[in-house]
């Protein structure tokens, strides 16, 4: 027999959430409805003013406060101790001047997080195997509050401010740690600014992942060359400093680049030089306005990325197979390069 | 039974809610009135929203006196900017909304211009109504008025722009000319 709702704690717990889709607060999965007693809770691990104002969109009328963003974290299924990762992220995000307009903008752009320092162990943040799918807590839903935090915090919702085409699979959902002792190189943290062994978050805004699998080689050129091949994709082109190109490396590929002597900034510089296509190709697809011949040398290749610097080389992923995820940062800006130190009480 | 559960939408006051929309009394007619243009940086949108002014001007005697191009699609036009064009004009064009943020920040500056006393006709392209819409919603202006043009602009040739423009230049005078709220909003 049914036991009514009032009685069974189960009923109960499903009603809220229902009451939660009911009010229009979740993104189309279940949240766990949040009470004051969560929100001091995550409050409590940062200590920050609850009412300090971390994000606007001053055209939109619209602010978004400390309290608010511990309500939203708590409903995408944070634990309290996520919370300086989720400010942090936040803090990284909002840094990009990509991220102005992009959550109402049609190309729907999806945040990449990326976690350094020792918090990834200390909250099962994922930075090995399957580290852009799914199944763990931390991961999923620090990415995921950042995306109740627009949607609750600032009112975008899909198909009314928000006007992605098409969007992308995981939009709110790809937070990744950097797998720091597979990779040959400094932390992508300490790149951006903050010292080695300091929790940080670095983001960009991404609009599509695509695989390089290539296990065919011993040659660090040869599989720069399959890189290239895929950064240099015409369809990914809009112009200018709009267009970029990274790479989460698996760790094998990391390792043989890093074997070859390569640094982060020769493997950037390498790729910037060769993901160019022939301006015909440009011209034949359509968007050859971009990429007039050059007067100097009119058979001079077009360099598909805006600089080398503008290509984030992140390490991440299992140490099983030699395959690494070619990735599109988004922007009318580009990419900051900067990344944000986790703040915590007294830090 | 849910009241202890927090409200994640609720946040500091939103100052652009407060109190309900100003709108610009309208003309009787646009001969002899100074018109501004305000256009965003979306392919098209220039020779577009200059072609709506040459054809006013050639049409209903209007002078086109101010043509400014906002440097950022996402925001309503610098202070400065949205000055030159409120004291160097009497109506304001604006647009071309055509793209998920620019569509919403057409109609934002068209309500800031009314408000300051100067009607507006934003133009937006018919694939962002709803966007469009809900950010005269937001700005207390349920049911404001705007012109509408198909979708897409961006891939029009130099013929196909001037053929839009014609196109939306009638829906343009009546929009200045006529009270700014639908009528059945």
């Amino acid at each position: 027999m049914t036991a009514p709702v009032a009685d069974d704690p189960v009923a109960q717990a499903k009603a809220a959430i229902e009451y939660c889709y009911e009010q229009g607060w979740t993104d189309g999965l279940p949240v766990i409805p949040a009470t004051q007693a969560d929100v001091d809770a995550c409050l409590a691990t940062v200590g920050r003013d609850p009412g300090e104002i971390i994000g606007a969109q001053p055209h939109l009328g619209r602010s978004i406060t400390v309290a608010q963003a511990a309500a939203n974290a708590v409903m995408a299924g944070c634990k309290a101790e996520y919370f300086p990762v989720v400010l942090a992220a936040w803090e990284a995000v909002n840094t990009e001047r990509a991220s102005r307009g992009a959550w109402q903008s049609t190309s729907g752009p999806a945040p990449l997080l990326v976690v350094n320092g020792p918090v990834r162990d200390r909250l099962g943040i994922n930075y090995s195997g399957g580290v852009l799918g799914p199944g763990f807590r931390a991961n999923a839903t620090i990415a995921r509050a950042i995306g109740l935090m627009v949607r609750n915090g600032f009112g975008i919702h899909p198909q009314e401010l928000e006007q992605a085409t098409q969007g992308l699979p995981g939009r709110w959902s790809i937070c990744i740690g950097e797998d720091e002792a597979a990779s040959p190189w400094e932390p992508l943290s300490v790149v951006g600014g903050v010292a080695a062994g300091t929790d940080a978050v670095s983001a960009m805004l991404t609009r599509t992942y695509e695989y390089v699998d290539n296990r065919s080689t011993d040659s660090a050129e040869a599989v720069l060359h399959d890189f290239a091949d895929s950064l240099a994709r015409i369809g990914a082109y809009v112009g200018g400093p709009h267009s970029s190109g990274g790479l989460v490396l698996g760790p094998e590929h990391a390792q043989l680049l890093g074997g070859a002597g390569y640094s982060r900034a020769d493997v950037q510089q390498w790729l910037f030089e060769h993901a160019v296509v022939d301006r015909s190709d440009m011209a034949a697809a359509g968007k050859g306005e971009h990429a007039a011949p050059d007067p100097g040398d009119p058979g001079l290749p077009f360099a598909m990325l805006p600089a080398a610097a503008d290509i984030p080389v992140i390490v991440a992923g299992a140490a099983n197979a030699a395959m690494s995820m070619v990735f599109r940062p988004f922007g009318w800006a580009p990419w900051s390069g900067r990344s944000v130190a986790v703040r915590y009480p007294g830090s | 039974m849910f009241d202890s559960i927090i409200d994640p939408t609720k946040g500091p006051a939103a100052s652009a809610q407060a109190g309900g929309p100003t709108l610009a009394a309208r003309p009787a007619s646009l001969a002899g009135l100074r018109v501004g243009l305000l256009l965003n940086t979306k392919r098209n949108a220039e020779p577009f929203v200059a072609e709506v002014g040459r054809l006013l001007a050639d049409q209903f005697g209007v002078q086109v006196t101010v043509a400014r191009q906002k440097p950022n699609i996402v925001e309503t036009a610098p202070q400065e900017m949205f000055d030159d064009l409120r004291t160097g004009s009497d109506v304001v064009v604006t647009g071309v909304g055509d793209c998920g943020s620019c569509s919403a920040s057409a109609v934002a500056d068209a309500l800031k211009f009314e408000a300051a006393g100067i009607p507006a006709a934003a133009i937006v392209s018919d694939a962002f109504i709803v966007t469009a819409d809900a950010m005269a919603s937001l700005r207390g202006a349920v049911g404001y008025r705007y012109a509408t043009t198909p979708h897409p602009v961006a891939n029009l040739t130099e013929d196909g722009v001037q053929a839009r423009a014609a196109q939306v230049v009638p829906a343009i005078v009546e929009l200045l000319l006529a009270p700014a709220l639908a009528v059945s909003a």
